[in-house]
Order: C-alpha cells, then structure tokens, then sequence
C-alpha cells in the first residue's frame, strides 16, 4: 500500500543533469589517481609469481642499494598488524610464511624515479618452495587437497533451515534436481586502483585513493600502522568506477605504510595487468539445488548446497555468502528449506564485492529453476512466479514480515505485456524470449548502521552537504543534492556537495549494497530537520516571537507577512558565534536479530525487478544476440530518473557480459590467463540491446522520500533470463555461465 | 614490466630505410601504425631494442591500379583502404574486412603491411587477400622479390620475409565484375574483437552454376588457409543447398583448429562450417554482395 501518495515534487522524480558531469565531459575532473605531489616517490609492488608457496627468504638488499631507492618494505616492515579484510582481516599486507596466489605482494618499493623503482623489482630475490595449486571449488572440496590454510579449505560453513524438507518433498508433485556454476568475474573499471599519501604539516597521514568507504580503510590503516584513527585522513572521492572491486582495501594500506615510513609523498598505481592479476573479482559459484513443488507449481521445499569460491582469503566472503543465502530462496513462499552454504579457499586470487554481492550467483539457481518448474509443470513462467511470491504482511523464509510486495506483483503482470519472441532477422535465426525475478536487501540486513551526515547553511547562499558515501561515478552526489533540495525548498545550484573525505564527511558508511541514496540520503534529511529547528528559534529571536510561530518554506522562514532567509538566519547565528554546520545519525530500520546461521539475513527493505530478454541465436554459430531486454524495477519513489535508468542500463550490460562472454581464468600454475581489455573482453556499446527500463511507481515510507534503492537490482537476474531465452530459442537449457557460443552448438 | 630505452630511427625515403636495415637487419625492428608493436613493448616481449619507423617514408603510402590489378604501399593505413574509391571499386571484399578490425582508433593507426607483419592467423585483411590471389612485394637494399600471399607465412608469426627485408607493396588481382563476394568474421562481441573463425569467399556465378569459388579461413589453422577441396568442388556444379552444405562441410574438414580462451577446436570446425553455409545460402538467395563496377546496368 502506497501510504504517501506520491506528490508532485520540485527537485526529485526529475532527470536533472549530474553535477559533476561538466567537469567529466571537459576532462577537468582531477581523479586521485590524476594528482601529483611535488617531491613524490614512485611506488611499486612485488609479486609472487608462484600462486602457492611456502616462503623460504626474500632478498632485498641488491634492490636497497640502487641509486634513488628510499625504500624497499616487507613483512618486516609492518608496525602492527600484518592483515586486512572488511569482516576478517586475514588477508597479508605483505606475505610472510605463504603465498596463495599468484600475484600476492611480497614487497613495496619506493623511489625518486620510476626507473629506479623498477631497476630495484628487478633485484628483489624470493626463495619460495612451490605447493600443489587449487584450481577450482572441485579441488578445494578433495579429500586430500593441498590446505590453502591451516584449517583446511572451508572458510565458512553455515546451514540455514526451516520446516521439514524430506516430508514436503515426499509428497511433492514434481522435485527437479540441477546443479548451477558462475564464474569469476572481473569489475574492469576504467580507473585502475591507485593514489598518492603524504604526511601533512599536523603529522596527520593522507591517503587519496580510488575507493568505496573511506572509513573502514581508516580502521584498516590503523590496525597495521598501529597509528591512531585521528592521524589518519581517507578520501575516496572522484574514483573512475568501482562496481564493489574497490570496497575493501586495494592500495590504501600499501600507500599509508610507504608514506609513513619513508616520511615521503608516495604515488602508486597499478597497471591494467596489476589490476587484473591482483584486484579483486565476484565469486565463482556452485549450487546445487533441489526443489520441489506441487501440481499447481506451489512450491514446497528448496535444498541448496551453495559453494562460493573465494580465492586464497576472505574478503567480503562470508557476507556474499549470507546474501547467496538470502537470494536462493527467492522473493517466494517456502515453508521447508535447508540452506548448507560454504565459502572455499582456493588460489585464484581474492575474491570480493561485485554488484549483486552473492545474489547473481544465487539468482541464477532458483530463478533457472523456476523456468524449468514452469516448463515441466506446464505453467506460465510469469504465472508460477505470481502463484510464489510473497505478499506484504506475509512473514518470510526468513521470518521476515514482507513490506511492500505489490510491487513485485505489478511488474510481473506488466511482464505478461512484454514476453513475447521477436520476429527472426534471419534463416537461420531462432529467437526466444526469457523471463527472472530479483529480489536483493538494501543495506546490511540485520547488521546495525548508523549513518551520520552533515549540512552546513552558508550564509554567502549555499548549502553544503557531507556524507561518506563515495560517487565512484554512479551519480549518489547528485541524487543526495537532490534530495535535500526537496526538503529545504532550494534550487539544486545552491547546494554544494563536498566529495567524500574523513577531514569533514560524517562516517555515513561507504557507497555499497545499493545503500548510498538510503542511508545517506536518510541522515541528510535529519540533518535537514535539524538546521531548520535550530535555525527557526533563530528566526524566532530575529522576529522577537516564539519558535513556534515561525514556518518555513522554500528557503525562506516565515512570521505572519514578514520573511527572511535561511542564508540570512544562518549569517545572525553566525555572528553569534554558532556553527552552522548541522550533523545527524540515521538509525537505519532493521531486525535486531539474524537468522541462525547467518550473519546479517533477513533485510528489511528489498527491491524488486523483473527482466525480460528477447534473444537471437544463430543455429549454425550459436553467436546469441540479446536484442531486447525489458526491465521493470521497484525501487521506491525514483530520485532522478535519468540516472536510474542509467543504473539499470549499466547492471544490465554488465550481466550480459557475465551471461555470455566474461570468465576470469587461471592456468595450471594458477596464474590468471586474461588480465587486461585484450584478454578479458567486456560488451562494447555496439553489444548494447534495446534496453527498456520502467519503474513501479512505489514508495517505501522508511527510506529519503520513499526511496530505496538502485545500484545492484538489474544485474541480478540477467543471467537466468539469458538461459532462459536461448533454451526457448532452440530448446537446450544452459547450466552453467558464461553461455559462450560453443557451449550450445 | 621492462623499462628500458628504445631508440627509433625515422627515415624520409625508403632508400635511407632499406640502408639502415641492411646494416642492422634483425636488431632494428620496423615499426608502422604500431598497434601490434607498442603491444609488445609494454607486455615486455619485444627483444630488439631499437626501431625502423616508417611512417615518414612516402613511397610506402599509396593505391593505384594497373590494368588487372590493384597496388597497396606497405604502410597505408586501414582508414585510407576503406575511403579508397579504386578499392571500393576493385576490391570491394577487402572493404568488408577492413571495416571489422579493431575500432575506427586502430582502423586510423593500423596497417596493410603491419597485418601481415604480425601474421597472426586471425589476421582480418588476410582471408581477403588470399582470396585475390595477392603477391606481397619484398623489398631489400638492391633487390626485391614477389611472393605469393599463400607462401608469404611459415606458421603464426612467422612469415619468410629475411631480416634485411620490407615488405613493400601487396598487389591484388581486381574482381571480376558481377562476382560475388563475402567476408565474415565471428568473435566473442560485435567490435573490437579478434576472431574465432574468419571467412573470405569470392564467387563467380553464370545464372545459377558456379564458374569458380574461392574460399580462405581464418584463425582456424597455423596459418590463413584456402580451402581447395571444397573450391575444386564447387566448380561447375549447380549453387543449390545440397552443394552448400558439400562446401562448407569440406571448408571445415580442411581446418586445423586449436582450442584456446576465445572458443574449442571443434567449435571453429562447427563454426567454419556455419559461416560458409551462411554466406553462400545468402548468396543463393539472391541477398549477397556483389562486384558492382563494369556491370552494365540492364534493370
Ligand atoms: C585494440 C586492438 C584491436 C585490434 N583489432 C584487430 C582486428 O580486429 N583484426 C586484426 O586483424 N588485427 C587487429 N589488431 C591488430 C593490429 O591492429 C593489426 O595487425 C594491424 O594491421 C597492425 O598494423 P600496424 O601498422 O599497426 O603494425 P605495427 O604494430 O607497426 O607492426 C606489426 C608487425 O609488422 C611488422 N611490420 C610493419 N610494417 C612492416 C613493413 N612494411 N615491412 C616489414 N615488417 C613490417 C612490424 O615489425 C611488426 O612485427 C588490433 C590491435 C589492437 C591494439
């Protein structure tokens, strides 16, 4: 139910430009990989060239000793700890006793030039005893595999459960048994990790570097460096794209140490090549699911057995894991389900956040599944999904009390508009039409946040907002300035939003889970509700009356006829003295407990999409073509729509990427084979299908203006609508992604 | 990640460029549009240290034509090849191959010559030049040689030109007028993509029997191939799907594939197979590509 009913707003539901695009258009904006420092040292990072090895000795005094090398750093070299890891840090700085994949660093070097620093990797010596390579999941799980780790090669087991499986499905109708495989998939991002660190004249330690949540990097530089959080500055913002591959740490901490210990500017960037064989990537995934449902297409029971593949450590590991957890079940009715997930070690470099954070990989199973139930039950796939999904109020697998479903259920009948096959452009052309559901929390589910945000009313006439969300180029800036526009009643050109920095961004949390414009937005508009109370007793005391005669409006506070303005109330407070700086923490809506067996399932709020891909496939080249996909999202009240479509646009060819063409590979020595745009090919825009993007119109009364959120939905379920589509164009089911050519001829 | 010095020598006339490779044969690399070379360089593989640039040597740049042929200079740039009226005329398949490499930012760097300097068997402008029965000039200090496109490459890089040598000039045979023609390529997306299989074909039609076929295959073997069975074939016989399915199904039984990250062996086999079936199917249909000049127009 649409409580609010949705107004006619000035600044919101409108396609304003972004307002860092004319900087971006002229090439004017300074990316912090673009900055240079006067008397910067260049910095280069070591790699293991073994992707698993037992350390024996690495040998740096040949490359202490050329000219112009200031330092060459090791495990040694590490003040505090040697670890790192958004939920465990457990991932080396520098290695010490192993090394677990290829590409691992071994050693930083700083020097005046970059010959020199080059000249001294090349005199760095490592003595390292070879090991047996994991290769894949199928490795790991052996009984006599190598153990990547002294506990072996699970990093998390978990079993999730509810209701009685084996009773349901005994007397299910029909029970389908398939086993899913993902592949790793790589962000290439158009700006490689990098950035500067200076010490500045207050001893305080700079870090700018591309990145997604400036102050988990600050606690993670702390711990290492052993230096107290107030020494350390972090800004994240411009970064040249991000998609998750720059949540957690990927230079910061080898940029904080070389700067702390040479005492020295630092510069560091990696190549195209560093990024793809030592930045992160998503999951691999292997699920095997067992479903079973009734004559009606009911569903009544769902067991997964869900392995991701983290590579040698845990970086996001175990949250993706609870969100594969959270998404195999679907937005659907089970009453009896067993969830037995495991995150597993193996050398193929680290795994880590990619939009979606475990739900593609988990779409891709049930949503498959679902297509098939259809296709056995004979049922529509539109009218087996209404037939499942859940309704508001209903509680949940997860004993969650579902909000806002209508939406779900309105996009999918809108769907029923939409599911049809093109007409062949071709002899031999087989078109075929392919339909999922996404379902994915905003946020952190039931772990707490308190998103804190600020305003400041300058009384020159500008409002200037501050969050810690980062703008990695998905436009959170310009949403967010719209958002408070709305509230206070002000153009747009009167805001000014200050890029992500801890030296004054409130810790609002990073930019991730499609949680920025939530969360962020949230704060900022307690942060609006509280400069206009303190600024209204202000105007009180101007108008010699009481607070609560005041009212105010569109920028201006009034008493009976006689006005002023918000910039002027803040310049008689100013004057006095007072800040008017205005700072407020969300208390971001969740349930207080998770599941059992899990860290941070259920969610609260969750949007919603439907995809509908119309392919073609060449019978004789098994070259499959998307020519038209349709996506139907809600996402609560839309803050700008021009730039949640573009939202939608980018998740989509980026899923289609995942569906066809892209996988991340390592040979037999684990060393990764396709590592730059030559050897990795990303759709290109003449790849682009016919793309509609609708909104449900919705609003979700616990978000900014009913908002909730965009950044992940559409990526979710392309990978099941994919299959689905090429298995009506020419009647063979895809199991497994990518679905490149050769895989169905 | 090397970063060493590299020392380029910039010739104004092909003379002073011929000289200077005779005296340092294999330890000056040429270099033209560079798209493959400066690759290389930074992947760390190039061994020579020093380079022969040749885009400031004019005698290498041109089109012209003589009576049956057309004249391409070694360095004349894929952008140049497609605005060419007189290739656009003669040559039109070439056009078609041209216009799929790479992204119009290499089509403005990259070369003829460079081509079949790299010879890479996914090599786009080659299926095409094979198929016009082209002979590559080889120049040196005091002499030079024509060699037939197919004895021009040994194996994937490798080619016979001799250290001392430039490859000069590439001369194609002009199409026979109201031929038809093809050139396909398949890769992992619509751009920018290096091929899995690649497929030239020139047919010459009187009504419906074939008076000659020619066909050539990419990426499908060490090196581009002419698929000779499957032309030999074709020749005098009735253009019917029957014999579609003959040509095709004897293109990819003449291919020696390998499996790599852009697609399996027997993939290329299926896909050579498909390509030609397509392209002739379409020909057959009366939807092909056709050599347009000197057709008197009789509608
Ligand atoms: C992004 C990208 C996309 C690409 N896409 C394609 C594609 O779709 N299809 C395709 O076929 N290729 C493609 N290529 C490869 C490349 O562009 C072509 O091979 C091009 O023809 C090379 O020409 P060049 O002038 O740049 O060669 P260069 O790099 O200058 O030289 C290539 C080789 O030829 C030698 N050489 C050059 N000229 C001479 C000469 N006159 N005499 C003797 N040796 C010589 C050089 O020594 C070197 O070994 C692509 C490259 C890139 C970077």
């Amino acid at each position: 139910m649409i409580t609010e009913t949705i107004k006619k707003y000035n600044y919101i539901n409108k396609s304003i430009p972004r307002i860092d695009s004319f900087d971006k258009v002229r090439g004017t904006l300074q990316y912090l990989t673009d900055i240079k420092l006067e008397n910067a040292l260049y910095a280069y990072t070591f790699r293991s060239k073994i992707a698993h090895g037992k350390i024996n000795g690495i040998y740096t005094e040949d490359a202490e000793k050329v000219n112009g090398v200031k330092a060459v750093l090791t495990y040694k070299d590490i003040p505090a700890l040697n670890g790192y890891g958004a939920i465990v840090p457990e991932i080396p700085v520098l290695a010490y006793d192993k090394v677990r994949y290829y590409g691992e660093p071994l050693a930083l070097v700083a020097a005046e030039t970059q010959e020199a620093a080059i000249e001294a990797l090349s005199r760095i010596k490592v003595d390292i005893t070879p090991l047996p390579v994991v290769h894949s999941i199928d490795e790991a799980l052996e009984e006599n595999a190598p153990k990547i780790h002294d506990k072996g090669n699970i990093a998390r087991h978990t079993i999730v459960k509810k209701g009685d499986v084996e009773k349901a499905r005994s007397s299910a109708y029909i029970v389908l048994e398939r086993v899913y495989e993902t592949p790793m998939q790589k962000h290439m991002f158009l700006e490689p990790e990098g950035g500067v660190a200076y010490i500045d004249e207050d001893g305080v330690l700079n870090v700018l570097a591309g990145g997604q949540t400036p102050y988990r990097d600050k606690i993670q530089i702390s711990r290492v460096l052993g230096i107290p959080l107030e020494k350390i500055r972090v800004k994240n913002t411009p970064t040249g794209g991000a998609f998750g591959g720059k949540d957690d740490v990927t230079v910061q901490i080898h940029l904080a140490l070389l700067a702390y210990k040479t005492k020295r500017p630092v510069k560091l960037v990696w190549s195209r090549e560093e990024s793809g064989i030592a930045g992160f990537h998503r999951t691999a995934s292997k699920i095997k699911l067992r479903t079973s449902a009734s004559k009606d297409g009911s569903l009544l029971s769902n067991e997964a057995l869900i392995y991701l593949d983290s590579g040698a450590y845990q970086s996001f590991g175990p949250t993706i894991l609870d969100v594969s957890i959270e998404t195999i079940n679907g937005p659907y009715r089970i009453p009896n389900y067993i969830i037995d997930a495991n995150l597993v070690y193996t050398n193929n470099g680290i795994a880590s956040a990619f939009r979606g954070f475990g739900a593609p990989e988990s779409n891709f199973a049930i949503e498959s599944m679902m297509n098939e139930l259809a296709d056995e039950l004979k049922i529509d796939p539109i009218e087996i999904r209404l037939r499942n999904i859940l309704k508001s109020g209903e509680v949940g697998p997860f004993n969650n009390t579902i909000r806002h479903a209508e939406g779900l259920e309105e996009a999918l009948n809108r769907a029923k508009e939409l599911f049809y096959r093109l007409d062949p452009s071709g002899p031999f052309q087989r078109t075929g039409v392919g339909i999922a559901v996404a379902i994915k929390g905003v946020g952190f589910g039931t772990l707490p946040e308190f998103p804190a945000a600020a305003i400041e009313i300058v009384p020159e006439g500008k409002v200037r907002i501050m969050f810690s969300n980062v703008d990695y180029g998905q436009g959170i800036n310009t949403g967010n300035a719209q958002l408070v526009a709305e509230k206070l009643g002000i153009p747009i050109s009167q805001i000014e939003v200050l890029h992500s920095d801890t030296k004054f961004s409130p810790d609002t949390g990073g930019s991730s889970a499609s949680r920025s414009t939530f969360n962020g937005g949230g704060a900022l508009l307690l942060a609006c509700d509280k400069a206009l109370e303190e600024l209204k007793i202000e105007a009180a005391s101007f108008f010699m009356t009481k607070s609560s005669d005041i009212s105010y409006k569109d920028g201006n506070f009034y008493y009976k006829d006689k006005s002023i303005s918000i910039y002027d109330v803040a310049k008689r407070l100013k004057a006095r003295g007072k800040s008017t700086r205005f700072e407020a923490t969300f208390e971001v809506p969740r349930y207080q407990e998770a599941v059992e067996g899990t860290l941070e399932v259920p969610h609260m709020v969750y949007m919603y999409g439907v995809i509908v891909t119309k392919v073609e496939v060449d019978e004789l080249l098994g070259k499959i073509k998307p020519r038209e996909v349709d996506f139907i999202a809600d996402i609560g009240n839309v803050i700008n729509p021009a730039i949640a479509a573009g939202q939608i646009e980018g998740g989509i060819i980026q899923g289609l990427g995942y569906s066809l063409i892209e996988e991340l590979n390592y040979d037999m020595n684990g060393k990764p084979l396709n590592i730059n745009y030559t050897t990795y090919p990303v759709p290109i825009i003449s790849d682009m299908p016919f793309i509609n993007a609708e909104f449900i119109k919705s609003y979700e009364e616990l978000g900014p203006f009913g908002a909730k959120g965009v950044g992940e939905i559409s990526i979710i379920p392309v990978g099941a609508s994919v299959a689905d589509a090429v298995a009506d164009a020419i009647g063979k089911r895809s199991y497994k992604l990518p679905i490149v050519p050769w895989k169905i001829i | 990640m090397a970063y060493e010095r590299i020392e380029v020598y910039s010739p104004h006339s092909l003379a002073e460029a011929l000289e200077l490779l005779s005296q340092k044969q294999e330890a000056l690399r040429p270099i033209a549009g560079g798209t493959d070379v400066m690759v290389m360089i930074k992947d760390g593989v190039l061994k020579e240290k020093e380079l022969l640039n040749l885009s400031y040597v004019p005698e290498l740049n041109y089109i012209k034509e003589t009576e049956n042929k057309l004249l391409i200079g070694a360095t004349t740039k894929y952008r140049e090849i497609r605005r060419s009226p007189l290739v656009n005329a003669y040559t039109p398949i070439l056009i078609e191959a041209v216009r799929q490499i790479g992204s119009p930012q290499i089509q403005n760097l990259g070369t003829i010559g460079g081509n079949l300097g790299t010879a890479s068997p996914a090599g786009d402008s080659i299926p095409p030049l094979f198929v016009l029965n082209s002979t590559v000039k080889l120049q040196k200090l005091g002499g030079s040689r024509e060699v037939q496109i197919d004895k021009f490459f040994l194996g994937p890089r490798k080619t016979v030109r001799q250290p001392d040598e430039l490859i000069t000039e590439i001369s194609l045979e002009k199409m026979e007028p109201g031929s038809y023609y093809f050139f396909e390529k398949l890769g992992l997306r619509s751009a920018n993509a290096i091929s899995i299989v690649s497929a030239a074909g020139i047919i010459g039609l009187e009504k419906t029997t074939i008076k000659y076929l020619r066909l050539s295959l990419g990426a499908v073997a060490p090196t581009v191939i002419r698929a000779t069975e499957a032309e030999e074939e074709a020749t005098g016989k009735e253009l019917n799907e029957n014999l579609i399915h003959v040509v095709a199904k004897l293109a990819s039984e003449a291919t020696k594939p390998i499996t790599d990250i852009r697609g399996t062996a027997e993939y290329r086999k299926k896909a050579t197979y498909g390509i030609i079936y397509e392209a002739l199917y379409k020909i057959m249909k009366g939807f092909g590509k056709k050599v347009e000049y000197g057709v008197e127009n009789t509608g």
